[in-house]
């Protein structure tokens, strides 16, 4: 305890004198980040492609590493993630089928079905993850949202005041020459806050 | 002993862009304070900042590759003045990330200045070094800019063999 105290005073002296324009923004985080920690919001976007489970993965692994027993045992440093998952609204009016091709509204029984299996699906993948995170022993928050994936997520962010987003590189546009998928692409550019884009191990050993 | 020796081997390798723009030095200080900090003394990481000097005919040409060749005699004059200018943006850059990474004490960091294009030079250093994570600052340009202008980060999210991290500057913030 004594150590992270100590750094985190000692810059406030060392950092003044160096940076000119950057020293009202580091004093000011300074002494915030000796108390709290720094505990970082990390929001991670999870969908039914095994790229953003491996990104949560990658997440659990790398940035929530309780690897010291003494960290684990202080019960402040243990994070909370959010996971967030978007369902993409079903279209009420689709399907033209038959050979007319005039749209139809779809009854609501299908309506109702269909939404029962997105919730379906979207419990699963949540689930999922959450079991992770516990066997990670990290506490995570679920967020259902509906709607454009792309938009939702960087609302999300922004409301929240995440400060890490994090997505997998591929989401379900599955066009293998793409290193980018256009989900994270639109992310990167668009999101407010920080983003990691996580990339599968295999693309790697490929090149 | 071997408690240090399994640390070095669970060490990954993140690789940290830095220019001489205030918002690429924002993104290491961000690094350091939430991937390295909280961790003291044994930092998940290890470190490289590398810093991509441009080569002196980029730097005049502005991107546009041809040369005209009346211009030749002038530019090579210019050549040394240039590259010397640019050297000591370099000197610059390392010493002000050298300065960040000891106010946070982080230490055991490899500082490296590469010459070239920054897109190409952080690829590299990625592979050379099997980085984990590229970490890169973002201005923030609109489309039509970035379409212009180029962006590393959008080049380095695409190319990058491993976990890329834009670091943004908040709005908010002052």
């Amino acid at each position: 305890m004594d150590a992270t105290t100590a750094t985190g005073t000692a810059p406030l002296a060392a950092g003044g004198p160096v940076e000119e324009s950057t020293v009202v923004g580091m004093v000011m985080q300074e002494p915030v980040a000796a108390e709290t920690k720094l505990k970082m919001k990390v929001m991670v976007a999870v969908d039914e492609s095994e790229g953003s489970f491996y990104a949560l993965r990658w997440t659990l692994d790398h940035l929530l590493r309780r690897s010291s027993p003494a960290l684990a045992a202080d019960g402040d440093e243990v994070e909370m993630i959010t996971l967030v998952h978007v369902q993409q609204p079903f279209q009420h009016y689709a399907f033209p089928a038959g050979p007319g091709g005039a749209a139809f509204y779809a009854a609501s029984s299908v309506v109702e079905s269909v939404r029962k299996a997105q919730e379906e699906n979207s419990a699963l993948i949540l689930s999922r993850a959450l079991h992770m995170c516990k066997e990670s022993m990290v506490k995570a928050e679920t967020l259902i949202l509906i709607g454009d994936p792309k938009d939702m997520i960087c609302q999300a962010t922004e409301q929240m005041h995440t400060d890490l987003l994090v997505v997998g590189s591929r989401g379900l546009g599955k066009i293998k020459r793409a290193f980018l998928g256009s989900g994270s692409d639109y992310c990167a550019h668009h999101a407010k806050c920080p983003i990691l884009i996580v990339k599968p191990p295999k693309e790697a050993s490929k090149q | 002993m071997e408690d240090t020796r399994q640390e070095r081997q669970r060490q990954e390798v993140m690789v940290v862009g830095v220019d001489e723009s205030e918002l690429s030095l924002y993104a290491l200080q961000w690094t350091l304070d939430r991937f390295f900090a909280p961790y003291a003394p044994h930092f998940p990481f290890k470190l490289i900042v590398v810093h991509a000097k441009p080569s002196p005919t980029s730097a005049i040409s502005l991107g546009d590759p041809v040369i005209e060749l009346g211009d030749i005699t002038g530019v090579i004059e210019v050549l040394p003045i240039i590259d010397a200018d640019l050297k000591k943006v370099a000197a610059w850059v390392t010493q002000k990330a050298k300065d960040i990474c000891n106010s946070r004490s982080v230490h055991d960091v490899t500082f490296q200045v590469m010459e070239g294009d920054a897109r190409n030079v952080l690829c590299d250093a990625v592979e050379k070094h099997h980085a984990s994570v590229l970490v890169v600052g973002s201005r923030g340009h609109g489309a039509i800019k970035r379409a212009v202008l180029g962006s590393v980060s959008d080049y380095c999210s695409h190319h990058a063999h491993c976990t890329v991290m834009i670091v943004k500057r908040p709005k908010t913030e002052g």
